[in-house]
């Protein structure tokens, strides 16, 4: 889960590997104070997500591309298909643009997360988790389509 | 592109199990100094700290030990000026410890950081812009004390020989004037580190509650 929420919120693997650090710090320096009172996973997903979004300066794009030998294994994404890969290129580059609180709606609702737990993790009542998803569905299908006209 | 029609291949999307070898990767990570902005703010309050201890003691114990100690007066002023700076460093050190709760909601977390990190800065800039009129008005009254004006010397004389509230308001008047510029350039430097930040920690929490 952790290596989605880098892979979403950062476009190098540079940029990658530093937000895995500071989630993994976080994580460890936080667990001590996890009372239970929420799921682990809902928990899980609140470090993460607010490392990711808290820390805007990580967002900038670097320009130096990194030597594949440095990515430690951890990062070194799964190969699917060519069509499922290329969905998920599509994905990711649609991602980029949408804003950070969208990044994480998409990213709970690829999860298959209830709005019951997007609430717990976010604090956005369902109301509005909900007109937020709709209009995120809307924004991905229309940056689709630029996508494919542009391509052609 | 549909999303629902994503979530399959983004379900399945795993890393590679972790192996012995990514265990200790992920070790040699907790190892390491946090990255994050809250953590190099914290480096750079015990900066400052060092930096003002290193200052603040040796000339202290200058104004001791030195002069046969005609001078501890200073010394004590000196060591009245690192209380406060213990003050001062005891809340920033206190703020930056409130400033963040990585373990709440994403909303309640980002409206703590976007109240913590103003105070911060309304503490920053005050703190900021009072401590150069303090000090200038604690050496002034050093001078005042220590060194009483002597006949000799023009301008001294006159002043010695002027009203105390005209002399205060020569010293108060420039004094005045240099605080607003200090005032203005900590806004402006406060605004430079911190602004952009708290900004986009706004529009966040706008867009979160935006329908």
């Amino acid at each position: 889960m952790l290596h989605k929420v880098c892979r979403l919120y950062c476009y190098d693997e540079h940029d990658r590997q530093d937000l895995f650090q500071e989630i993994i710090v976080q994580l460890w320096r936080s667990y001590p104070g996890f009372r239970g009172e929420s799921k682990f996973s809902t928990w899980l997903y609140r470090i993460a997500l607010n490392t990711a979004i808290s820390d805007l300066r990580r967002q900038k794009r670097r320009t130096t591309p990194l030597d594949p030998d440095q990515i430690p294994t951890y990062f070194q994404d799964i190969r699917y298909g060519a069509e499922e890969e290329d969905q998920l290129q599509q994905l990711y580059a649609a991602i980029e643009r949408l804003t950070e609180v969208e990044k994480a709606l998409v990213m709970l609702y690829l999860e298959d997360k209830s709005y019951d737990e997007m609430e717990e993790i976010l604090g956005i009542n369902q109301n509005n988790l909900r007109v937020k998803m709709n209009r995120i569905k809307e924004k991905l299908r229309k940056i689709t389509k630029e996508a494919a006209y542009g391509t052609r | 592109m549909e999303l629902d029609s994503l979530k399959y291949i983004w379900q399945t999307l795993e890393v590679p199990p972790t192996g012995e070898d990514n265990h200790r990767q992920i070790l040699a990570l907790i190892q390491k100094r946090s990255a994050g902005p809250l953590a190099k703010m914290r480096r750079n309050l015990y900066m400052e700290v060092a930096l003002i201890i290193a200052l603040y003691i040796p000339s202290i114990l200058l104004y001791f030990l030195l002069f046969q100690g005609r001078l501890a007066g200073i010394g004590w002023l000196f060591f009245g000026i690192l209380l406060l700076f213990t003050g001062y460093f005891y809340r920033k050190n206190r703020l930056l410890k409130e400033m963040q709760c990585v373990g709440c909601r994403v909303r309640s977390n980002l409206q703590r950081q976007v109240r913590t990190l103003t105070k911060y800065t309304r503490f920053y800039i005050l703190t900021g812009t009072l401590l150069i009129p303090f000090m200038a008005l604690c050496s002034y009254l050093i001078v005042r004390w220590k060194y009483p004006p002597a006949p000799g010397a023009a301008l001294f004389h006159q002043l010695s020989r002027s009203p105390w509230w005209q002399n205060s308001l020569f010293l108060l008047i420039p004094l005045a004037l240099i605080t607003v510029g200090i005032y203005y350039a900590n806004v402006w430097y406060v605004g430079k580190l911190y602004g952009r930040h708290i900004k986009k920690l706004q529009d966040l929490l706008r867009e979160m509650d935006g329908d």
